[in-house]
């Protein structure tokens, strides 16, 4: 390949300032949030319109370059590193809200639009956009697309899938499609649903419509302090059993809670081994019983301290807490990696308590914030990465937390995506035929691989070699055993 | 005629006893099956479903067969019908975590039976849930009136096991409420109609049966002035569950389903009556009260898109649109039978934006109102018609965008065109 070439007909189609291929800038692009899997891209193309991202893909297709889209690189897989390198093309001059449509409770946006911004554009039509990413101030909703974001929210607003209603793509030979508009019982293939969540592999969404949520009337939050997780995961259960859907259930270990504590002053109590915090909301009336009826829960589980969080100024610092949790690991050690799995909510305990296993026989402290209410674990595994036993403990730790989580019904990713950062774990969860379904899927919009190829599938069953053994059709089971 | 040799095949795999050729109660669209089959576990199903892709017999899945009338005739002389009512246990309910995995044979009322115990619900409020199957409810995209506040089974589906047109068993999603583990396959085979794989079993997230509960009538006359309230409602911030709108063409009904807290129901109940009066309703009532009182009374009105019980001269249609265009699409549709003399009775999803149209007379008048419907609606499915009709109209609406992406998709899951072929859009 022509590098040069590349980069001049890159800059016909996006214009001079709109091509980043200077070797240190290109640097910056060398990973996401996923810090340990890096490389570098050939080139970064900053598009402005999908006409202009419809150039760019029939550009890399002429010259077999792959395609990595990219957002704000918040993510925690791998998957806007250009692995094996690429043009990324970032959304991040595609950053408008074309048309906010309040009567339809939707909008209309680029893909580069901040989550965070979006919701606070359509607060004034009493609006947001419910999935909230703990990145929100920095991730743009391509992102969400692209990776089917959650949030602490959507354990009562579901995640971003229940939130996009259609999307502008670029398909891998350059056509544009719109897959739909917000119309709320759509004739054919569910195009929008299989997009979301496929990690930029199968095209570059280019705008999206979005729904909007109402934002309620009445908010109420609680803190509530026990000595341990159980005590916590206790309550959690018998919350939601009591016949009422929480808008959010958080939960923060001892470590965390430290964190926390020394950067915005919480005044924990230190001898608190968990931290859970509930969120209500609805219209204003019976929220106060609901208030006092969840007090009473975390009572009777033991709780150490109840605060209820009524006024907007005590519930933002409770959230403040929380949603900032990771950046106060910096305080605990140098790098920290983020793991996250899924179990069913009731083997949350054990599974914490296998997470404290793992964390002594790996002789690395490992601090947890995790979304209760949906069994979504967050284990965050504190290391020094500039040591190379330390870095390889860590790995090793990561792959005994998805090891745990499968056994126990969960699955390896809830929100994070697989990326290239467990693509080699998805053999765990599925076998070659689930697999080579997907692959068939993948295959029916990228047949020659060209968007974040690499990703996603497992290494060596790559998606080519997965569509052909699905083709081979019932002589199935007879292949595999060969 | 089916090959005997297949016959022969299907019968030893299924068992005798689950293969019939008395199969006139199984057509579709005036059109029966060579044979019917009802394998009664997941693996002979797959095994079956192999025979017939070796043979290259198309296949047509069915459920309780409440929806059958949807869609196509089936571009085929012959064909099996393959029943999946063999298959119905509970595969794994764990209440505390609110999920459940279900098999697809199961009907939706022996499913709520289940949860009711438990205190638990899956919100889908399908028409004729005795019949119908879950499997069914998820390849013809169920959704209901209480779609509003707990979405449709896109929402609630978070896992799935199927069985593609080759007879290989695969799976996606899980057992949990939250999962990116891998693409979410669940969202092609929901609504595809089983022309890309056959369900065999599906995973649910559920949602705790509520506190309290009421439901609040309001009638208005003309129909027109309803839509104040439903554009209140809509600005508010008030959360019911369900916001039915019912006409017969001359007055409209609202019904408001609320669940929740007993105090949020008792403020809903005075909110709404004192909407309802400002937007000009004749009279407005508490029509239930309580959780139990609330589910009976909203039977019937769940019931609206049956299509099992079909009039000779009936047409059921679907429209759906932005929630904001409903009026004007009512309208028009109103309009439009009066000018060809045909009574319309209408039941929509107020704030969702998706209506049931049910129309009767001669199958010029229906031809007629469909096509001046459809020149303005594009998003109008004709769900229940005789079969000469059905077989005439456009049933899926106006010409579909994407087309060859989808007809991509299905040349890659049913390469012999084998599963409900010429059924649906390609």
């Amino acid at each position: 390949m022509n590098r040069t070439q590349l980069i001049e007909e890159l800059r016909r189609i996006v214009g001079p300032t709109g091509v980043i291929a200077d070797p240190v800038a290109l640097m910056t692009y060398d990973a996401d949030g996923c810090v340990m899997d890096t490389g570098e891209p050939q080139v970064v193309a900053l598009p402005t319109s999908a006409e202009q991202v419809s150039g760019v893909v029939r550009l890399a297709a002429r010259y077999g370059v792959p395609i990595v889209p990219r957002g704000a690189g918040t993510g925690l897989a791998g998957g806007a590193t250009a692995i094996g390198g690429g043009i990324v093309v970032s959304t991040a001059r595609m950053d408008r809200v074309l048309e906010i449509d309040a009567r339809n409770g939707r909008v209309l946006c680029q893909p580069g639009v901040i989550n965070w911004e979006l919701s606070q554009l359509v607060k004034p039509y009493g609006y947001q956009f419910a999935p909230d990413p703990s990145s929100q101030k920095a991730c743009t909703v391509g992102g969400n697309i692209a990776n089917n974001a959650g949030g602490p929210h959507c354990l009562k607003y579901g995640t971003t899938s229940s939130h996009v209603l259609g999307v502008q793509m670029v398909l891998p030979d350059g056509s544009i499609i719109w897959t739909g508009d917000g119309n709320p019982a759509p004739v054919g293939y569910d195009l929008t649903g299989v997009i979301t969540g496929s990690e930029g592999t199968i095209g570059l969404v280019t705008a999206a419509w979005l729904k909007l949520t109402r934002l309620p009337e009445a908010v109420r939050v609680v803190l509530a302090l026990f000595p341990d997780i159980a005590g916590a995961s206790a309550s959690v259960s018998q919350v939601i059993a009591s016949g009422f859907l929480p808008a959010a259930l958080e939960i923060m270990d001892r470590l965390a809670i430290k964190a926390v504590n020394d950067m915005y002053k919480l005044g924990l109590p230190e001898q608190a081994g968990a931290a859970l915090l509930i969120e209500v909301d609805g219209v204003d009336d019976g929220l106060d019983e609901l208030l006092a009826d969840i007090t009473a829960v975390c009572w009777r589980n033991g709780a150490l301290d109840v605060r209820p969080a009524r006024t907007p100024a005590e519930q933002n610092q409770v959230w403040a807490a929380r949603k900032n949790a990771f950046g106060a690991m910096g305080r605990l050690a140098p790098t920290y990696y983020l793991v996250d799995t899924v179990v069913p909510r009731t083997r949350l305990p054990y599974t914490m308590e296998q997470v404290g296993r793992i964390s002594r026989e790996y002789r690395l402290p490992i601090a947890n914030v995790f979304h209760a209410g949906d069994g979504n674990l967050h284990p965050i595994i504190l290391f020094d990465r500039r040591d190379r036993s330390q870095n390889q403990r860590a790995l090793e730790a990561a792959t005994g937390v998805m090891h745990v989580s499968i056994e126990q019904g969960g699955v390896i990713s809830g929100e994070h995506g697989i990326g290239v950062e467990k693509q080699d774990y998805m053999t765990l969860l599925f076998s070659t035929d689930d697999l080579a379904a997907m692959a068939g899927l993948h295959q029916s919009f990228d047949p020659y691989d060209l968007f974040n190829p690499g990703k996603v599938f497992p290494k060596g069953r790559g998606c080519g070699e997965l569509a052909a053994l699905r083709k081979a059709g019932v002589a199935w089971s007879e292949l595999k055993s060969r | 005629m089916l090959p005997a040799s297949l016959t022969r095949q299907l019968t030893e795999i299924v068992g005798p006893d689950r293969v019939t050729e008395e199969t006139a109660p199984f057509a579709v669209h005036g059109q029966a099956p060579a044979l019917v089959i009802t394998p009664a576990a997941v693996e002979d199903l797959s095994r079956a479903v192999a025979a017939c892709y070796a043979a290259r017999v198309p296949l047509v899945p069915w459920g309780g067969g409440t929806r059958q009338r949807w869609g196509r005739p089936i571009a085929a002389e012959t064909f099996v019908v393959l029943r999946t009512t063999g298959l119905r246990s509970i595969l794994m309910h764990e209440p505390d975590d609110l999920t459940i995995s279900v098999e697809a044979g199961m009907t939706f009322a022996a499913l709520d039976a289940a949860l009711a115990g438990h205190n638990q619900m899956l919100p889908l409020d399908p028409p004729r849930p005795a019949q119908s199957t879950i499997g069914g409810l998820l390849a013809s995209g169920a959704d209901g009136p209480r779609r509003l506040a707990y979405g449709t089974s896109r929402d609630l589906l978070i896992g799935i096991r199927v069985v593609e047109a080759t007879g290989r068993l695969s799976k996606a999603g899980g057992m949990v409420v939250k999962n990116v583990s891998g693409f979410d396959m669940m969202k092609l085979y929901l609504g595809s109609l089983g022309t890309l794989a056959i369900i065999v079993s599906a995973n649910f997230k559920l949602i705790p049966r509520p506190r309290a509960a009421a439901s609040v009538s309001c009638f208005f006359e003309p129909p027109e002035r309803a839509f104040r309230l439903i554009s209140a409602l809509s600005a508010s911030q008030l959360t019911p569950v369900a916001v039915e709108y019912r006409e017969d063409g001359v007055a409209a009904n609202i019904e408001a389903r609320i669940e929740g807290l007993p105090a949020a129901v008792e403020r809903h109940v005075r909110d709404l009556r004192r909407m309802a009066e400002e937007a000009g309703a004749g009279a407005v009532s508490l029509s239930a009260e309580g959780p139990v009182a609330v589910e009976q009374r909203w039977a019937s009105f769940n019931d609206a898109p049956q299509t099992v019980d079909l009039a000779a001269d009936e047409l059921v249609a679907r429209l759906s649109c932005l929630p904001g265009a409903l009026e004007t699409a009512l309208g028009d549709a109103r309009a439009l039978a009066a000018q060809a003399g045909l009574p319309l009775r209408v039941q929509a999803h107020a704030l969702s934006g998706v209506a049931y149209l049910r129309l009767r007379g001669g199958d010029e008048g229906l031809r007629a109102w469909h096509a001046a419907m459809l020149a303005r609606w594009p998003h109008l499915v004709v769900i229940g018609a005789q079969p000469a009709l059905a077989a005439e109209l456009p049933v899926w609406g106006a010409a579909l965008a994407n087309l060859d992406l989808m007809r991509r998709i299905k040349q890659e899951f049913d390469p012999e065109n084998l599963l409900n072929p010429g059924r649906y859009v390609v």
